[in-house]
């Protein structure tokens, strides 16, 4: 066993260590996943000591229910606090992020880590049946074979439908240190007339409808509450954010330009900040693209049409060699 | 002793509440941690100082723009005068422990300062630049691992150190703590401040009372479990003096941090290798002012029951286990850590 003064030279070594990290600015440590009975407890307090936190994490925390909404009146518990007020991220009193500048640091996107929303359950699913779960692994494997030609390392958190928690998904991402994330979905909308494409990043949102969204899609988080602040944190002092909302307009426009011709009713929503957790926790450029609604029956015929996916796919095939070349770029231009 | 050279170590618990210092020339000082500033020149010319620090503020501050700068054990961000206010505290405790801080032969100060286990980067980041002009180097460590290195415990020890602003956790397991050795829970000492003020608000809608009023009921008789006694305070309704009753709002408002202190006990003691569950059980020392509630350890010795029994024990000196610690950790760095670490 190590005397005493050999584990506080250890110790001691941590304690340096961990303060050379923070005066060089080293990303926070992943979060860490919780379970069990502190979550109870983790969220009371942060009920008591901040309505902000509260406001936050109770829209993308507390709901765990299985289906997505279908109407206002079927909304989920945790939408009862949609109506609380966001503090506008231009209020919030922490640090300003500052943007990485690519000429400085140049990087390359090498491994990609693409996200099938949902699996095992089958999220969102159209009035013919149509399942969210089963068009996101689909666009997700057309993806990886169309980027496959490329450059690229390619990695999906799910190959087939098997249920897998957020902050797995995250945690996959992290660990295979992707220089990239990009997690797919398929919205559904009030009203169901709606056929649009959204593209969301990391960030606070006061829009009820991003809001309930976010609720929706975070239902599967396995983060405890406990873990607020480090989340806050990430959402406001991240300077990935910068990379993410380029990533994220990249995607969108090349995704609204391809499909457009192909579904004339489509609305380009744009690019949108929300906190899901997948792109709070995760460590690179992450984006969350909506690509179709479910709601809407046109939109769910087209989905069903193998060559409207094969569109879908080659869209976000440009969106990243976009954003890519961005990067290669500079890093020509660096050497 | 006198020191002999010009380096001197400090230990620093910045508090939500209270603030304590211990310094390696055997000074030890808390303070109330509040500063305050003199609202206008007829204050001013009361007051007689530019600015006022701790008990001194606290006495003074119909005259002073009061400031508690630190909320849940770090600085409030946003604000240049809670900063400057925190920088004011440092140099205050900084002088109490009878460091030089100008001139030629100025002391070379070498501080250990305590944050909350969770603290933010940015908060790590923003202290460390608000001391910046008062210490030469810095080092920042989580108060529970302080306590613990303070007293030794590194080996099969969870600490819980109960603040104002923070209970925070660390499980010491002869490593250097992980973030799943150590936690934070807001639930702490101003969270029974306002859940004791809301309680009596309710009881007693007539009678007028301060949030400084409640802290001090609960600094001299805070308590969970039984009480022989009625706990009676003096407040004013209608402008007369009186006497109210508030034994139950008292016992409710600290068995609030009950739960939410058990649970994470006990959450951090399942993690914990299941060889030596039992010696960490045994061995839950509580720290921090908020350790001083009458009860406590017991009640938290109770909760380990149902983990098959476990002893928390309070420190002997729960107001400077965190500086002290931090002091000891201070002394035992090498001088090539500290120049790693300079400002």
């Amino acid at each position: 066993m190590a005397s005493i003064d050999d584990t506080k030279a250890q110790l001691l070594r941590g304690v340096v260590q961990d303060n050379i990290d923070v005066l060089q600015g080293v990303r926070t440590r992943p979060l860490i996943r919780r379970k069990g009975r502190l979550q109870l407890w983790f969220w009371a307090g942060s009920l008591a000591t901040t309505v902000f936190a509260f406001s936050m994490l109770s829209s993308y925390l507390i709901s765990r229910g299985s289906a997505p909404p279908r109407s206002d009146a079927a909304v989920s518990p945790a939408a009862a606090v949609l109506n609380i007020d966001f503090t506008p991220e231009s209020e919030v009193p922490l640090s300003h992020p500052r943007p990485i500048n690519r000429e400085a640091i140049p990087l390359a996107i090498k491994t990609i880590v693409i996200d099938p929303g949902h699996g095992g359950e089958p999220g969102a699913i159209s009035e013919s049946g149509v399942t969210e779960k089963e068009i996101t692994l689909d666009v997700a494997l057309r993806l990886r074979r169309l980027l496959e030609n490329g450059p690229f390392e390619v990695l999906l958190t799910r190959e087939s439908d098997r249920r897998l928690s957020l902050d797995q998904r995250v945690a996959f991402a992290n660990e295979h240190k992707a220089d990239l994330f990009l997690s797919i979905h398929v919205n559904w909308m009030e009203p169901h007339t709606i056929r649009a494409l959204e593209t969301y990043y990391v960030g606070p949102t006061d829009d009820p409808a991003t809001l309930k969204l976010a609720t929706r899609e975070n239902k599967d988080s396995a983060y405890a509450l406990s873990d607020y602040k480090q989340i806050l944190e990430k959402i406001y002092v991240d300077a990935r954010r910068d990379e993410s909302r380029t990533l994220a307009k990249t995607i969108q426009s090349r995704l609204f330009r391809s499909l457009k011709p192909k579904n004339p009713l489509l609305q380009n929503r744009g690019v949108k900040t929300a906190p899901f957790v997948v792109l709070i926790g995760t460590q690179m450029p992450a984006v969350l693209v909506e690509i179709s609604s479910l709601s809407n029956e046109g939109d769910v015929e087209l989905l069903t049409k193998m060559d409207y996916r094969e569109n879908i796919a080659l869209a976000l095939l440009e969106g990243i060699r976009g954003y890519a070349n961005g990067f290669k770029a500079f890093d020509v231009k660096g050497r | 002793m006198e020191e002999t050279n010009e380096t001197l170590c400090l230990g620093i618990d910045l508090g939500t509440s209270r603030s304590s210092v211990s310094a390696s020339n055997g000074e030890r000082h808390v303070i109330d941690s509040y500063v305050g500033w003199p609202v206008d020149m007829v204050a001013r010319k009361l007051v007689k100082k530019p600015v006022m620090v701790g008990r001194e503020a606290l006495d003074n501050r119909p005259m002073l723009d009061l400031r508690r700068p630190l909320e849940r054990g770090v600085m409030k961000d946003g604000s240049e005068k809670d900063q400057e206010a925190v920088q004011e505290i440092l140099r205050h405790l900084i002088s109490l422990a009878g460091i030089k801080q100008k001139g030629k032969n100025k002391a070379r100060v070498r501080a250990v300062v305590g944050v909350p286990a969770e603290a933010f980067r940015v908060s790590r980041q923003n202290l460390r630049n608000a001391l910046e002009g008062i210490a030469d180097s810095v080092m920042l460590v989580s108060e529970p691992f302080a306590v613990a290195y303070g007293l030794e415990a590194l080996l099969h020890a969870l600490v819980i150190d109960i603040g104002a602003g923070t209970a925070d956790f660390c499980v010491m397991q002869g490593r250097y703590p992980t973030d799943e050795d150590q936690k934070t829970l807001p639930n702490a000492g101003d969270s029974i401040d306002e859940q004791l003020m809301k309680l009596v608000r309710e009881r007693h809608p007539e009678a007028k009372f301060s949030i400084h009023m409640i802290r001090e009921w609960k600094e001299n008789s805070s308590f969970v479990g039984e009480r022989k006694d009625r706990l009676m305070v003096s407040v004013p309704i209608k402008g007369k003096e009186t006497q109210v009753d508030i034994t139950s709002e008292m016992r409710a408002a600290c068995e609030s941090i009950l739960p939410p202190v058990s649970e994470t006990m006990i959450a951090l003691l399942t993690k914990v290798e299941p060889e030596f569950q039992s010696k960490v059980r045994n061995n839950v020392i509580i720290a921090g002012g908020s350790s001083l509630i009458s009860g406590l350890p017991e009640a938290l010795s109770k909760a380990l029951d149902e983990l098959g029994g476990g002893r928390a024990t309070v420190v002997h000196d729960p107001v400077f286990a965190g500086s002290d610690g931090s002091l000891a950790i201070a002394r035992d760095a090498s001088t090539s850590d500290w120049e790693k670490l300079s400002l």
